[in-house]
Parts: structure tokens; C-alpha cells; sequence
């Protein structure tokens, strides 16, 4: 099992999504994506996106303002 | 299905014991962080209904209603996450509907109320025009379609519209100051140059209620709604079907 993590702290809200979404493309079944994110919007989208694809998705907050979103890529 | 959970649950584990001996270091800081938070929240909801009061007695109830109604779709906006930007980006971006969906119900419904808030400020048929709520009835025309598109390439790019942006520098989200100096360098702009917009370009106000009568035109806004809620699953779906 591989882990990755992605640093978006400071992107505006569509950029965490399109990164994740070219990491998760580079990951195999049953790795995990972690990704950091502090613009509140990546928060909703971000794991919609994820769940609508299969995968399993989890969310901390690890600051004020500030979340990691767990994503596990499932399929 | 429960070991793919534990790999996650593991992983934050890990994150969080390292989180925890980072606090452990500057724990004074760390454990004072959050308190204050519920302080300001506190101070901040007393500050807001002084300035209501202030807002009344000194200036108008007009101006302190507006406060309220202004406050409270803010915190709207932030607790539903809800983005203007989002909902019209999303279908084509990632096939999500969810805010596409909302946004097109809000203008339903805003659509009956707004109606009834119309038809209540005079009979149509007549030449009130330039009173009441007739008085906010815009003119529509290409330099629609050219704005709407520029401010559509500005929103993406920007990572919100008008209120979004104005939500997320209340949440601390710094880029979008930048955002916010140019996006009021945009609105000067506009409004410099409004005469020439109004006398060069500007059709004159369509109101459907007066042209067509109020039952027609209502049902005309729901059609019309209806074909953009159609349009947008149409690109949602393929936008699907691709990956």
C-alpha cells in the first residue's frame, strides 16, 4: 500500500479537485491519497467527487480552517 | 470493506499522534487557540445586533434590515457551502449535480416570491413602471450574454463569484483579497462607463408579467428553467460517461 500526499493549502476551490483527481490516476487499488486543504469549498466537492467515483472518504480537521481529506481508492 | 476502512482509520491515527506531539511542543498556544474562538463567535454575535440597533436608530430600519438580511445570507452561504461558482462549474468539471440542482430550485422559488412582491407593487398594465419593484427590472441584451460570459471565465479563475468571494475573506481564505481589490476595480469600471452602456447598447426593460400577463409569464420562467435544469444533466451525464 502506497500513500501520497498532496499539499493544497492556499489553492482556490476547483484546483485541489483536479490535482487529486490526476494523483488518484496515478495510484493503484487500495492506496490512499491524503490530501490538505484549507479553502472550505474543496471540503464539499472534494469528497462528493470521490464518493461518486467509488471510493472510500474521510475527513479531519486539523487546524482551524484547515482539513485532510483521506481518500482510498477503491476501484 | 472493513479492512479498507481500518487502512484510513490507520492513517489518521498517525497523523494524529504526530499532530499531538507537534501541540506538545507549543501546547500553551495550541490549547488557546480554540476558546478563543468561541469567545470571538460570542463578541462577534453581540457586535452584530449592536450594530442592527445603531444601524436602526441612526440611520434607518431600512438600513438595519438590510444588515440582517445581508448577515444571515452569509452565514447561509458558509454553512451550506454553497457556491454560485460551484454549481455552474461542477456538471462540466466533475459531473456533480448536487449544486446545479439547488441554485435552479432557489431561483424557483425566489421566482414565486419575487412574483408575489411584484404583483403586490401595482397592476402592470398600467405605466408604473418607473415605480416600485418595476423600477429594478433591468434591461436585457447582448451586453448580457458578453458579461455573463466574462464573468463566468473570471469566477473559474478566481475560485468564486460576488458572494462567495465576499464569504470566503470572512472565512480567512487571503487569495481571495486579491480577487476582491479587482473585482471592485471592475465594478468602478462598469459603473464609469455605464451611460455609454445605457445609451449605446441597453434595450429597454422587458418585464413578462406586462407583455404576456403574469400566468403565462410565470409559466414561461418554469419552462425555461426546466430546459436548464435538462441542459445541465445532458452535460452532467457525459461529462460522466467519459471517465
Amino acid at each position: 500500500m502506497q500513500e501520497k500526499e498532496l499539499d493544497c493549502l492556499g489553492e482556490a476551490c476547483p484546483i485541489p479537485l483536479v490535482k487529486a483527481e490526476k494523483a488518484m490516476n496515478t495510484l493503484e487499488v487500495g492506496d490512499l491519497l491524503i490530501i490538505s486543504i484549507d479553502h472550505s469549498c474543496a471540503m464539499k466537492n472534494l469528497p462528493e467527487w470521490a464518493r461518486d467515483n467509488g471510493h472510500n472518504v474521510e475527513i479531519e480537521e486539523t487546524g482551524e480552517g484547515q482539513w485532510e481529506v483521506f481518500i482510498e481508492k477503491c476501484k | 470493506m472493513e479492512k479498507k476502512q481500518s487502512s484510513i482509520a490507520a492513517a489518521r491515527a498517525a497523523r494524529r499522534a504526530a499532530r499531538a506531539k507537534e501541540n506538545e511542543a507549543n501546547q500553551k498556544k495550541a490549547s488557546k487557540k480554540g476558546k478563543i474562538q468561541i469567545t470571538l463567535g460570542v463578541l462577534l454575535f453581540i457586535a452584530i445586533i449592536i450594530t442592527g440597533y445603531v444601524l436602526k436608530v441612526n440611520v434607518s430600519s431600512k438600513s438595519a434590515l438590510m444588515w440582517v438580511f445581508g448577515i444571515s445570507f452569509g452565514v447561509t452561504l458558509q454553512r451550506a457551502r454553497f457556491c454560485f461558482t460551484a454549481a455552474v462549474r461542477d456538471p462540466a468539471l466533475t459531473g456533480s449535480m448536487s449544486l446545479a440542482k439547488s441554485v435552479l430550485i432557489a431561483i424557483g422559488i425566489a421566482t414565486i416570491g419575487f412574483a408575489a412582491i411584484h404583483y403586490a407593487n401595482g397592476d402592470p398594465s398600467t405605466a408604473k413602471l418607473a415605480k416600485g419593484a418595476y423600477y429594478f427590472v433591468k434591461p436585457v441584451g447582448l451586453h448580457t450574454a458578453v458579461g455573463a460570459f466574462l464573468f463566468g471565465i473570471g469566477m473559474v479563475i478566481a475560485g468564486g463569484c460576488a458572494s462567495g468571494t465576499l464569504m470566503r475573506i470572512g472565512e480567512g481564505f487571503m487569495m481571495q483579497m486579491i480577487t476582491l481589490i479587482f473585482f471592485i476595480c471592475g465594478v468602478l469600471l462598469g459603473f464609469a462607463n455605464r451611460p455609454f452602456w445605457k445609451d449605446k447598447i441597453f434595450f429597454k426593460p422587458v418585464h413578462f408579467p406586462k407583455e404576456f400577463g403574469w400566468v403565462p409569464a410565470l409559466f414561461l420562467q418554469f419552462v425555461l428553467l426546466f430546459l436548464c435544469f435538462l441542459t445541465v444533466e445532458y452535460i452532467s451525464r457525459k461529462r460522466k460517461q467519459k471517465k
